[in-house]
This record gives C-alpha cells, sequence and structure tokens, in this order.
C-alpha cells in the first residue's frame, strides 16, 4: 500500500541447451521483465543472442496472417474470446486452413485493386470528356490532319480570333469550353491571341463517336464496377466473420512463438551459453527459482543482484488493494510512480470520488451515471476502459450519496431538508416562496478546509519521499523547505484567524491584546514568525522558489471550485425544470386543449435536452475539476513521477488456451 | 420630457438597484474572468493538442497544464455566488 510491488534484480545463466524450456517457462509465467543486453561492460567476450529456430517460419505465418486479417478487416474488440481454440488444434489447422484463407484474402484483394484502379481510370476518362460533351463535334474529328491544328481549353469568355480559324465556343456560368481548328502555319499567332484572353489548353482525349455517347458508356462500366467492388466487399465481410476466430487466435499463438524465438536477441550469450538480467516481483521469488530448476533439473545459475537505486531503473508495478486499481489509470496518465517514491494511488482512489460527489452530488444524475457506468461495459472493453468505468461506478455512487446528504434530485428537493449545506437556489417557485439561497459562504469555507488539508497532506508526503530519495545535506535542505511550505500556509492563516473571526475557522481574534507597535495580537505575531520561518526555510533550497509564494494563496483558493462548480450546475438544472415545468407545462396542465398537449411535449423536450446537457457539463466539470485538484494542487507538491512500467515476458492470452 | 430634478428615490427604488447591480457586478465577474480564462488557455491548449499529437504519454501534463488558467474564472464564480447569496 503507498508502495509499488518490491522488485528483485534476477540473473540467470546456464548453457544453450536450456534456453528455449527456460524461454518458454519464464514466458508462460509472465513475471519476469527482461532488462535488453545491450553490451555492458561487464560483459565483456559476450554477444547478442541468435533468434531460436523456427522463429522465420512463425513469422512468415505471422505476414500471411496479418495480410488476411487486414484484408478481411478483422478487428479485436480487447474482451476474451468466449471459447480459447487449444494450441494443438490450431497448429493442425494453419498447416490445413491457412494457405486456402491466405489464397482467398490474395485473390480477393488483387481483385479489389485492379476494380479499384479501373474505377480510377473511368472517372478521370469521364472528367476528360465532360467539356468536349458541349460541342457537337464526334471525337474521331479532333486528330488525324496534316495541315490543320486543334486546340481545345477553358477561357473566362468568347475570343475573338483574326487568324484565319474556324471555331466552337460553348459558354457557361464559370467561362466556355472552345475549340479551335487553324491552319499550322498559324498556329503561333493563334495561340499568342488565345493566351492573352487567358486561354487554359487541355488535352484532347483518345476516343471515338460522340463524347455524350462515350460518357455514357463509361458510366455504364463504372455502374458494373461499383457493383462488382460492393460483392467483392460483402464477400469480404463474409470471411472476415467466417475466419475472424480462426485468425485472432493463430495471430496470438504465432506472436507468442515469434516472441519466444526472439527473446534471445536480448540476451547476451557466448557459444556455449547464454545470460538474462531482469525483475521479478520479490513475492514470486522463490517460485520461479524452484520452477527453473525443475525444468532444467538443476542445470542453471540463477542469482539475485543487489540494487542501486540511483544506476537502476527498477521497472514499477502497482501494489494496490482491489477497489484502488482503477486509480491506476489517472495515475498513469499523469505518470507512473518512481520505484522509491510514494504511490499515491490509494488516496487518489478515495480522494477523487469524493471530489466528485462534493461537485455534483445528485440523486438523479448519480444515478444515470451508475447505470451509463454499467451500460457502457458492453462498447468498452480491455483494462483501460474497465478502469475508467470502474471509476466512474465510484464517483456515480459518491455523487449519489452526496445527492441524499444535499437533497437533490435533478436539481428537485427531496422530501427532507438539505443535511449539512443546502445548494438550493432561490429560482422560479422557489424564489416566490421566498426560500433563501444557498449556503454559498459556509461552503466556501468548507472547500477551503479541504484545500488546506489536502495540500498539508501533500507537504507531509513530500517529507516522507524527500527522505526516502535524497541523500547528504540535499535531503535536510529539501525536507526544511517542505517544513518551511507548511509554516508558510499555516502562518497566512493564523494571522488571518487572529485578526478576522471567521465562522467555521478557528478564532484567535479574542484572545490577547492589540501590541501597540506591531497592530498585532500575540496570535497574529506567532503567525508572522511561521511566515517569515517559512521564507527562509524555503530560501534555503533554492532561492527562486520564493517567486512560487503567491502559489500558496491560489492553490489553497483553488479549492472553492468544489462549491462554485457544484453550484453552477445546480443552477442550470434549477433554471431548466423552472423553464420547461413552470413556464411551459404547468401553465397548459391548468386548461387543457389540443395545442396545449403539443405545447407540453414541446417542454417535456427541453426538460431532457437541459438535463442532458447539464448531465455531460456535470459529468466533465466534476471529472475533470476534481483530476485537476489531483494533478495541480495536490501532486505537484510531493510526485515526481517517471517510473519505468514493469512489462513482464510473456502475453495475456485472449484466444488460445496455454499449452 | 421627465423632469429629472424631481424625481424622487423611493427606499424601494434603491434596495431594486442595488439588487440589480449586484447582478451585473456577478455578470462582469464570470464573464471577464472566463474571458481572461480562454485567452490563457487559447495558446497553452494548442501547444499542450500538439505536444499529445507527438507523444501520447505526454497527455497527462498536457491536461495539467492546460487547465492551470482555469482558476481565475473560478474566482469569477466564488465571487459572482458571494455577491448573490451572501
Amino acid at each position: 500500500m503507498l508502495e509499488p510491488r518490491k522488485m528483485s534484480r534476477l540473473l540467470i545463466a546456464g548453457t544453450k541447451a536450456e534456453m528455449g524450456g527456460v524461454i518458454a517457462d519464464l514466458y508462460r509465467r509472465r513475471l519476469f521483465h527482461i532488462e535488453d543486453f545491450v553490451g555492458q561492460e561487464e560483459y565483456a567476450g559476450f554477444r547478442l543472442g541468435m533468434p531460436l529456430a523456427g522463429a522465420t517460419e512463425a513469422s512468415n505465418e505471422l505476414l500471411k496472417i496479418r495480410a488476411a486479417t487486414n484484408a478481411f478487416g478483422v478487428h479485436a474488440d480487447g474482451g476474451p474470446a468466449p471459447h480459447r481454440l487449444s494450441p494443438a488444434e490450431l497448429r493442425r489447422s494453419l498447416q490445413t486452413e491457412l494457405p486456402e484463407v491466405d489464397a482467398q484474402a490474395d485473390e480477393l484483394v488483387t481483385r479489389r485493386a485492379r476494380l479499384e484502379t479501373r474505377q480510377k481510370d473511368l472517372e478521370s476518362r469521364i472528367a476528360e470528356l465532360q467539356p468536349f460533351a458541349t460541342v457537337p463535334i464526334p471525337m474521331d474529328l479532333y486528330r488525324g490532319y496534316d495541315s490543320l491544328a486543334v486546340l481545345a481549353g477553358h477561357v473566362p469568355a468568347d475570343v475573338t480570333i483574326t487568324a484565319p480559324h474556324e471555331k466552337e465556343y460553348a459558354g457557361g456560368k464559370k467561362g466556355g469550353f472552345l475549340v479551335v481548328f487553324t491552319p499550322i502555319g498559324d498556329r503561333d499567332a493563334v495561340e499568342r491571341q488565345l493566351l492573352d484572353a487567358g486561354f487554359a489548353a487541355v488535352r484532347i482525349p483518345d476516343e471515338t463517336g460522340m463524347p455524350a455517347d462515350a460518357i455514357a458508356r463509361y458510366q455504364t462500366e463504372q455502374a458494373s464496377v461499383e457493383k462488382e467492388l460492393e460483392g467483392i466487399g460483402r464477400q469480404l465481410a463474409g470471411l472476415s466473420e467466417l475466419h475472424a476466430s480462426f485468425l485472432l487466435a493463430a495471430d496470438e499463438l504465432l506472436s507468442a512463438e515469434v516472441e519466444q524465438a526472439e527473446a534471445p536477441l536480448r540476451f547476451a550469450v557466448t557459444d556455449q551459453t547464454f545470460v538474462a538480467e531482469g525483475w521479478v516481483p520479490t513475492a514470486d521469488l522463490p517460485d520461479i527459482k524452484a520452477s527453473l530448476e525443475r525444468i532444467t533439473g538443476g542445470k542453471i545459475h540463477i542469482e539475485e543482484l543487489p540494487i542501486d537505486y540511483d544506476h537502476d531503473a527498477v521497472p514499477v508495478e502497482y501494489n494496490n488493494p482491489r477497489f484502488a486499481h482503477p486509480s491506476e489509470l489517472l495515475v498513469d496518465l499523469m505518470s507512473r510512480p518512481r520505484y522509491n517514491e510514494i504511490d499515491p494511488t490509494l488516496l487518489v482512489s478515495i480522494v477523487f470520488p469524493l471530489f466528485f460527489g462534493i461537485i455534483l452530488g445528485d440523486v438523479g444524475y448519480g444515478i444515470v451515471l451508475l447505470a451509463m457506468s454499467f451500460g457502457l461495459r458492453r462498447y468498452l472493453k480491455g483494462e483501460a476502459g474497465n478502469q475508467l468505468l470502474d471509476t466512474l461506478r465510484n464517483s456515480s455512487i459518491a455523487a449519489i450519496i452526496f445527492g441524499l446528504i444535499y437533497s437533490e434530485f435533478f436539481g428537485v428537493e427531496l422530501p427532507w431538508k438539505p443535511l449539512v449545506f443546502s445548494r438550493h437556489l432561490g429560482i422560479g417557485s422557489a424564489a416566490e416562496a421566498g426560500a433563501h439561497g444557498p449556503d454559498a459562504a459556509a461552503m466556501l469555507i468548507v472547500s477551503i478546509w479541504i484545500g488546506i488539508l489536502h495540500i498539508t497532506l501533500g507537504r507531509v508526503l513530500s517529507i516522507v519521499n524527500h527522505a526516502r530519495m535524497d541523500h547528504g545535506s540535499h535531503r535536510t535542505k529539501a525536507i526544511l523547505a517542505q517544513t518551511g511550505w507548511l509554516a508558510f500556509m499555516w502562518g497566512i492563516l493564523v494571522v488571518i484567524w487572529s485578526m478576522y473571526p471567521i465562522p467555521l475557522m478557528l478564532d484567535l481574534s479574542a484572545i490577547g491584546d492589540v501590541v501597540a507597535p506591531i497592530g498585532l495580537r500575540p496570535f497574529g505575531i506567532i503567525g508572522i514568525a511561521m511566515i517569515l520561518y517559512g521564507m527562509v526555510a524555503i530560501g534555503q533550497e533554492n532561492k527562486l522558489d520564493l517567486f512560487e509564494l503567491p502559489t500558496v494563496i491560489s492553490h489553497v483558493l483553488s479549492y472553492a471550485r468544489l462549491l462554485a462548480v457544484g453550484l453552477s450546475s445546480v443552477a442550470i438544472a434549477l433554471v431548466t425544470n423552472y423553464i420547461a415545468l413552470d413556464l411551459i407545462v404547468r401553465p397548459q396542465l391548468a386548461a387543457l386543449s389540443p395545442v396545449g398537449v403539443v405545447i407540453i411535449i414541446v417542454g417535456i423536450l427541453v426538460l431532457l435536452i437541459g438535463h442532458v446537457v447539464n448531465l455531460a457539463l456535470g459529468l466533465l466539470g466534476s471529472g475533470l475539476n476534481s483530476l485537476r485538484l489531483h494533478y495541480v494542487e495536490f501532486f505537484t507538491k510531493f510526485y515526481k513521477g517517471g517510473g519505468r512500467k514493469y512489462i513482464p515476458f510473456g502475453m495475456k492470452r485472449l484466444y488460445t488456451s496455454e499449452e | 420630457m421627465v423632469d429629472v430634478s424631481s424625481a424622487v428615490l423611493t427606499a424601494e427604488m434603491i434596495q431594486a438597484s442595488q439588487a440589480g447591480l449586484k447582478a451585473v457586478g456577478a455578470g462582469l465577474a464570470v464573464g471577464l474572468a472566463g474571458i481572461g480564462t480562454g485567452l490563457g488557455e487559447m495558446g497553452i491548449g494548442a501547444a499542450a493538442m500538439g505536444a499529445t499529437a507527438e507523444n501520447r504519454d505526454m497527455f497527462g501534463l498536457a491536461l495539467l497544464f492546460t487547465v492551470i488558467p482555469e482558476t481565475i474564472v473560478i474566482f469569477g464564480l466564488v465571487v459572482a455566488l458571494l455577491l448573490l447569496f451572501s
């Protein structure tokens, strides 16, 4: 808890004869994070290993499988298959089915490519012919002259040509199309005059007959090509359905084979031996040792190496109780924690839903979001999707609980008064009844309290982190600076408390008399001393940090969003209810008429749209603001991140069973 | 023409105009703060998008940078709420 899983650095050495067995066992267990061999100094005389036998064949087959997968448009949905194929069965069907599937895919894709080329060709031919369709001359007459030159192209307007010629002009909205026949001797003169008039020549297509007929002919062909392509698309979709499970399973099996066969590329080898370095969770160490020794009959050397935290990047795997697991997504979104720093996932998993609930706090919206977090599971698969929806589930439960406390159901008051603070604004019928507004000031103070405590917690965690990760004088300085930040923040609070009585906060303003020359009460002087100590403690670590002092105030005040964002969402809900129910529906219900029914339906639509929009805003606002309070205000106090992900050698099988 | 010099301000009128000015002030607080936040997030958001497009791992950090100016509008909102309700 609050710490990543303990890792041990392992060195495995053995003869090359054992390498295949060792790799297969490590792959199956999925615990060994391989440290790539990159020619480190202590490995003088070693070189990179070569892939195991069978790597090339497996790669080739994998290539064919992937080609077919692409051709058929097979998509993995991320979830495990309903029934998994056994590797032996799959290998048999790879022998029999793969050549056939591959041939089918190849044939269809080639045909499709040919048809698509033809389609493009037809399109460009039609486009070329289109302007000539406006000129009533068969295409044969444009070619085959010895003494005549033919020019065709677009002009902005009709052109008067002085040289001997014969022309056909067809005008259109955006300029016209011009065809000019002229004796070869006058070609230059005609061209010059045409260019002056803005003539843009086009190629004369190599066709016969009237242009309109040619276009019609091509369009018919186009339609048939289109039909054929559709047929191929249907065939591919059919094949995709037929072979999807086989292709996905085969892809998985072969990927596993290739990964295992290529593992020696990450090992150091000599002619007869191999050495693999890597990381395993300390708890699994005895297991791995025992199983490797059993497989090789004891002919292997396994040694646990000492860890040098300053130089070794230890891979980090979370170690959290089950309910905190979804929040790992939120922490990973920022950055994986380092190996020897505090992992804040557990805190996030508690505080994030809490903030979300405080902001949203509505039973109705909470229930809708809770239903969404279950309903969306069908579409959002894979681990990250599940984590996201689990976070949403926890958050919406918190929103429901706070909704009960605030007594809110889609903005409407539940049958009881709000238990602690009221967030109901005097809008609509409530205003007429003279209801008093929300307890904005009290809630603001509570929000600030939450901020003060959250930030204090962050600073305390930072002290722990510095104590663990730093060395020597730097450690002392860094820890002192953190106490300085704490003293500065609490010092400001003490000074304020000593001057003004604030509800829900400590009242120090009545204690002691004002000390004449300073103008402060005794606690005010203590507060000033704390502030001064804070500044000195911060400055001794890094003087530039003193410029950051105002963030103490802005970060604490930033927690006011817990109140502000929530109240604005309540306001939208109340206004929606007021407009839809009070202004549109209720007057019609008083005297029902056919038109009134239509207006009532409109009112219900307004109600629905308003609440859907507000729900979307509430989800975004509550989620993002809660996340922001963690990332900006909380994490910046202690969290470094940048740890290396623990990626064990092996594969989570979704489509095939273990051998 | 209304003779301004002879107009009499009753206590109700003063109260009403006070309430009205409060509402205007609240509106200005949120609106102007919103414009400020928008201007701040404009540049950051564009750069954050670019960084995320180049490297997906930047997303968390990019989000963090983008929402930093948002505090301004929250302050505006808090001021508005305090004006209206306390």
